[in-house]
């Protein structure tokens, strides 16, 4: 790292952040918000990655999310990923976005996802039950990371244990066709051959599933095309999984040590939506991109025409302009109105469904976890990137018998391979 | 354009030349009245554009989906005329139409 305390804007790497005394990037994401604060500059000019420029400021990020004629999607990820075509809806812009969006709006709905909440109740506890006897476990690794995979597996009407395959897939995308370019090849080729395959089955077969009900939808008497489904699947693996993972590692890792907040929300459960949202917030797992399309000045930054924006949603989520005490964790802040699912009409399309997924994981956690601490002798890591989290989360607690026999369950043993190899 | 009125959280009331076949959240927002946050730019997805509609305007609005009433459910400013303005595309038969930006509850 070659940032210096006077300049960190100038090299900040989001791929590569500093990490503080407690093994995240907050102390950071606040040296960069006060170097801002102290140049009344909310816009800075990186040199990293080719150069991008950074907005840590509330009211510039807002600007630009609500100006989607001015800063495209079509570059969401910086550096871009390797889909090898444009992503569908989060990579898309208007008309194509308004349409997709309002065809997929519904089933991703907060009415929609409760579909799901059992189901996802009883895969949590079944992870559960995988490691409840052995008194420790990685549950970011052993939780945290599973549970969207295996909602997005539920999401196509696929079987929990194809969990690991979408994961292999995700890192295809996000970093394998950088580091390993023929193993992500082959990668992406079995995932699209795999799409193909499952959306044929759909068409033919119909499904209560979302995909079945995507496939189904229609706007202004047009439907979604096979080239559309192909690329809705893979949107909805990579939005659903990585953001998910990490927001949910950093959830069981805070609850781990912060005995006074678990404490509040075993006492009174009515306050786990607004903890979620204050996790979004102080942890916020991803940040987003655009590109501009007119040269524009923002927040007294002079963009031209073809450069890149990084939306950096964890530093204007510490902007004291927009946030009381923003560097305090507050678990029932009101208002709040963090970015840490971006904001405007490309906020993220599963935004209940993650809210779904951080409320069961907290809520069954706690009633069968409810003494765990922080392994002292293994120590948690944050996995860093455009989407970052705390990836590894070893815990110990007092073993209990598991509820129902997990032997031979394919999907609890597939991830327990799956994590013993990572 | 339809003129309605809006009334702001601090009581004072705004009548604005609205651009029919566009979302009431999108006119108010671009008369300037951010404090209707929309969050999600219109999607029915984040309940932020709530607002709450004089009585015989609100009957003859169309019906609200599923989504917009579990949204609206969840709110803990509803009345029994709450509506999420990005749902009501403005249209001439709207003209004179009271609202009133709903406290914020996010």
């Amino acid at each position: 790292m070659t940032t210096s305390n006077t300049d960190l804007l100038r090299h900040f790497d989001h791929l590569h952040p500093v990490l503080g005394q407690d093994g995240t990037p907050c102390a950071y994401y606040e040296a960069l918000r006060d170097e801002a604060i102290a140049r009344q500059r909310f816009v800075g000019w990186s040199e990293v990655h080719g150069g991008f420029w950074a907005v840590v400021g509330y009211d510039e990020y807002s600007e630009i999310a609500r100006n989607p004629t001015a800063f495209s999607n079509t570059e969401p990820t910086f550096p871009r990923y390797g889909t090898g075509e444009a992503l569908m809806i989060a990579g898309q812009d208007d008309p194509d976005h308004r349409f997709a969006r309002a065809l997929v709006n519904s089933p991703f709905g907060p009415n929609g996802v409760r579909i799901y909440d059992d189901i996802l109740r009883d895969n949590v506890n079944l992870l559960i039950d995988g490691f409840i006897a052995s008194g420790a476990a990685d549950v970011g690794q052993l939780v945290a990371r599973p549970i969207p995979a295996i909602l997005t597996a539920l999401l196509m009407g696929l079987p929990a244990e194809l969990g690991p395959k979408f994961m292999r897939w995700c890192r295809a995308i996000s970093e394998g066709f950088i580091v390993d370019p023929q193993g992500a090849a082959a990668d992406i080729a079995e995932m699209y051959a795999y799409f193909e395959d499952t959306i044929a089955t759909r068409q033919r077969d119909g499904g209560a599933d979302i995909l079945s009900q995507v496939i189904n939808a229609e706007v202004d008497g047009r439907k979604f095309n096979h080239q559309e489904l192909l690329g809705f699947c893979t949107v909805l693996m990579l939005g659903g999984i990585d953001n998910t993972k990490n927001l949910l590692g950093s959830v069981l890792w805070r609850l781990g040590w912060d005995v006074d907040l678990r404490a509040r929300l075993v006492r009174d459960s009515s306050l786990i939506p607004k903890v979620i949202n204050e996790f979004l917030r102080y942890y916020s797992p991803a940040f987003t991109a655009r590109l501009v399309m007119q040269d524009i000045e923002i927040g007294g930054a002079p963009m031209k025409k073809d450069q890149m924006v990084l939306l950096c949603n964890p530093i204007a989520n510490r902007d004291p302009r927009a946030f009381e005490h923003p560097d305090t964790f507050i678990a029932d802040r009101s208002p709040n109105r963090h970015v840490g699912l971006g904001l405007g009409v490309h906020r993220c399309l599963g935004a209940h469904l993650l809210t779904l997924e951080a409320h069961i994981v907290i809520e069954e956690f706690l009633a069968r976890l409810a003494d765990y601490a922080l392994d002292a002798k293994r120590p948690s890591r944050w996995w860093p990137g455009f989407v970052s989290g705390m990836g590894n989360v070893p815990i110990t607690f007092t073993p209990h018998a598991p509820r129902s026999n997990v032997i031979g369950n394919a999907g609890v043993e597939a991830w327990l391979a799956t994590a013993q190899s990572a | 354009m339809t003129a309605v009125n809006i009334t702001t959280r601090d009581g004072q009331t705004h009548s604005l030349e609205c651009r029919d076949g566009v979302s009431l959240m999108e006119n108010i927002r671009a008369h300037g009245l951010h404090e209707l946050l929309a969050l999600c730019g219109g999607n029915c997805s984040c309940g932020t554009c709530h607002v709450q509609v004089e009585p015989q305007a609100f009957a003859r609005l169309p019906a609200m989906s599923e989504d917009e009433n579990y949204l609206l459910a969840i709110s803990t400013h509803r009345s029994p005329t709450s509506r999420l303005s990005c749902q009501l595309v403005v249209e001439p038969a709207m003209a004179g139409l009271l609202a009133r930006i709903a406290p914020e509850d996010v």
